[in-house]
């Protein structure tokens, strides 16, 4: 899934330029780290939409509706009863994906659909005018060709999908999610995968994903624990101090999140120090 | 769409030659050579830059040789200082650059000429004045400066005034600092010609030119709560005619008119100008390109001006929901900001100019482009500062950039543009037509061609 990679290089770049800005000359550049916070926001909604995708919550998704809204993302704090919620799923969502995500790149050129989220994209992109789905088709216009057209081929290539899931039944079952699906973060991670089909092969791949979980992909387990911190404006480096990440790597994602975390969120306290 | 010769302004079909380019040829580029304004006095015959270095470069017009009927005068050096300094500030851990971020000159008054100079955080006066006099003969002391033996002093005299050669000082008459927490990125000189505005992302102060110890604060926006920011300020200028008016623009794509008269603290806007978002077009960026770089009111100050990344705005002051006129500057960039975002290019801060007469507005871009739009013939040229096209009088050709299918001769396609060869800074003469263009380290400066 394109625009899932893309989300996910656009989280990991920015993570980075924010890291780096601290040790810019002239002290950090507000405007800029600002403008860097709301793509990885952006990002970050467009990245973990796609969990929310098919087994959309109603109940939920309306109760915290208007909370992930995108216009007004950097409003709302997040309710500190969902902190854990948020955290459980969020280290669970990166990985189950990991190892499809990796097959797919590697099967993009040959133009194959590589499984029904991006069917279920596809079919969200044709019933919602949602701009988080418009601005993936944005984002994905600056990938190869291939990607591009991939979304949009999918609805015809389910047929040739080789897993025999039904994407199209799967993906009209569920209404179309809103922008702010990806806010129902008090659904369980197991309600999120058992109740969406399209995510059979996500599920197959999780169960050996979560035994490798301490052995996971330095940037994937790094990045979506700072997804976590940066979950909600910059209060989400207050509550998430508690995240560790799980893994040791030497990148600088790494670097960054430990400083992070054994700093108390400089980030914040940085701004604050202004 | 170009005119037949390719020119840009006014009634008449203008056509832009190089005359100068100052600065050094070298390839390789020192940082702090890096030009970081430029701007001209009211009258036109200085020209100022400002660098990463903290220095400020004064270019002075010759007078028109009757000899030379077809170019104008050539800028030569008038005077060179060291502005700004790299500070330390302790209680923070935090380097301040030394980088000049705007120069404003003050109306002439008299002989010498004033002009303000800003770094991320103060605010100096500097006085500019010749001295072609020196006084000789003091009593106390030699010629030579040496101080001469009271008792040999037998007979007073009255120093008199030799000629000497021109000598151009400037000296600091003033220091504003300690006024602004966050970077400024804006001064703008009021038309009182007493008061003065400086603007960081924050807060925006009010300044009395001969008091430096305290300044007002006309706007703040900074939230209760740091973690709520959604948006900064970006730039800022005093109305040229209604000294009590002031817009600022914010990185979220609007611009804020405040009358002064109205509180003390003008944090509740007059006007407010904001397009909206045309939803199609949304993207991860699109927070980004919509914030705005530079606002600049027109002379007649019925207008005023705003870039982002992608376009130029012309905004008439009585219409608050859209601009009257949008000039896309390089839409071609639009499917390339992620690549922009990577590299940082999407967070470079263009400004924008008018010409003397509001007829025209210039604004730069990549591989040493810059763009003309002609507001009334609704024409546009793109020409490039490079050292290629440097012979003295010789015309620019307008370029072209490709931007899809086949590239003709002579045209350039996307990605063979060159994104360090960025023009951030530009400058048109108040009243005729020479402009002035930074390209990284070196200055431009193209006339118009008269026939």
């Amino acid at each position: 899934m394109e625009y899932k990679v893309e989300a996910h290089r656009i989280m990991s770049i920015s993570l980075g330029k924010i890291y780096n800005s601290r040790v810019q000359r002239g002290g950090i550049k507000l405007h800029k780290n600002l403008l860097v916070s709301l793509v990885l926001r952006s990002a970050r909604q467009v990245y973990l939409s796609d969990y929310y995708s098919g087994a959309c919550l109603n109940a939920q998704s309306e109760r915290e509706g208007n909370e992930w809204d995108i216009t007004d993302s950097e409003r709302e704090k997040f309710p500190p009863s969902a902190t854990e919620c948020d955290r459980v799923e969020s280290t669970e969502e990166p990985q189950p994906n990991e190892q499809p995500e990796k097959e797919r790149e590697y099967r993009e050129n040959d133009d194959e659909v590589k499984s029904d989220q991006v069917d279920c994209t596809s079919t969200l992109q044709e019933q919602n005018q949602n701009s988080s789905l418009d601005s993936v088709a944005k984002v994905s216009s600056e990938t190869p060709p291939e990607s591009i057209t991939e979304p949009k081929e999918s609805p015809s290539d389910s047929a040739v999908a080789e897993r025999d899931s039904t994407p199209e039944a799967n993906g009209e079952s569920h209404q179309p999610p809103k922008p702010h699906v990806c806010s129902n973060r008090k659904r369980s991670a197991e309600e999120s995968e058992s109740g969406d089909s399209p995510q059979k092969r996500t599920k197959v791949a999780s169960s050996n994903a979560k035994e490798d979980e301490e052995a996971e992909e330095m940037d994937t387990s790094n990045v979506s624990n700072l997804i976590t911190i940066f979950g909600s404006s910059f209060s989400g480096l207050l509550s998430k101090e508690s995240a560790k990440p799980e893994a040791e790597a030497e990148d600088s994602g790494q670097i960054c999140c430990d400083q992070m975390l054994k700093n108390l969120n400089p980030w914040s306290t940085a701004i604050v120090a202004f | 769409v170009q005119g037949p010769r390719g020119g840009v302004g006014g009634g008449n079909d203008f056509q832009w030659c190089f005359s100068q380019v100052k600065g050094a040829i070298d390839e390789d580029v020192a940082e702090a050579d890096i030009i970081s304004t430029v701007e001209f006095n009211c009258s036109g015959e200085l020209l100022a830059t400002g660098d990463k270095g903290g220095r400020v470069v004064i270019f002075q017009r010759e007078q028109e040789s009757k000899n030379r009927l077809l170019s104008r005068g050539e800028y030569n050096v008038y005077s060179t200082f060291q502005s700004h300094e790299p500070e330390f500030d302790y209680l923070k851990s935090l380097e301040i650059e030394e980088k000049i971020n705007k120069i404003r000159w003050l109306p002439q008054q008299n002989a010498a000429h004033f002009l303000l100079s800003a770094n991320d955080k103060t605010i100096k006066l500097w006085k500019i004045s010749e001295r072609d006099k020196r006084a000789e003969g003091y009593n106390l002391k030699d010629e030579d400066g040496r101080l001469r033996d009271q008792f040999r002093i037998t007979t007073l005299r009255v120093p008199v005034l030799m000629p000497m050669d021109l000598m151009v000082e400037a000296s600091p008459r003033r220091i504003f600092a300690n006024a602004h927490t966050y970077h400024i990125n804006s001064i703008s000189v009021n038309s009182d010609y007493e008061t003065y505005l400086s603007a960081d992302d924050l807060r925006i102060n009010l300044w009395h030119l001969e008091i430096t110890d305290r300044s007002f604060n006309i706007v703040d926006i900074k939230p209760a709560n740091m973690e709520e920011l959604t948006e900064v300020i970006t730039a800022a200028e005093c109305h040229p005619h209604q000294c009590n008016v002031f817009v600022y623009s914010s990185s979220k794509g609007t611009i804020r008119l405040c009358d002064m008269r109205a509180a003390a603290l003008c944090d509740r806007h007059s006007k407010f100008f904001e397009e909206p978002e045309d939803p199609s077009s949304r993207s991860f960026f699109s927070e980004i390109i919509s914030s705005i770089s530079d606002v600049k009111f027109s002379h007649s100050g019925r207008y005023m001006m705003t870039r982002d990344y992608l376009s130029v705005k012309v905004w008439d002051l009585n219409m608050e929901n859209r601009p009257v006129e949008t000039y896309q500057v390089h839409e071609y960039l639009r499917s390339k900001l992620c690549s922009l975002y990577e590299n940082d290019c999407i967070f470079d801060k263009f400004e924008c100019c008018w010409n003397g007469s509001d007829s025209a507005i210039m604004t730069g871009s990549y591989n040493n482009f810059f763009r003309m739009f002609d507001r009334n013939t609704r024409r546009d040229i793109t020409l490039e500062a490079s050292r290629e096209n440097s012979k003295p009088r010789a015309m620019l050709k307008p370029r072209k950039v490709c931007t899809g299918g086949k590239r003709k001769k002579d045209e350039i396609s996307v990605d063979s543009l060159d994104f360090n060869k960025k023009i951030l800074h530009t400058a048109w003469h108040p009243k005729e037509n020479v402009i002035a263009v930074a390209a990284t380290n070196n200055l431009y400066i193209f006339q118009d061609k008269i026939n």
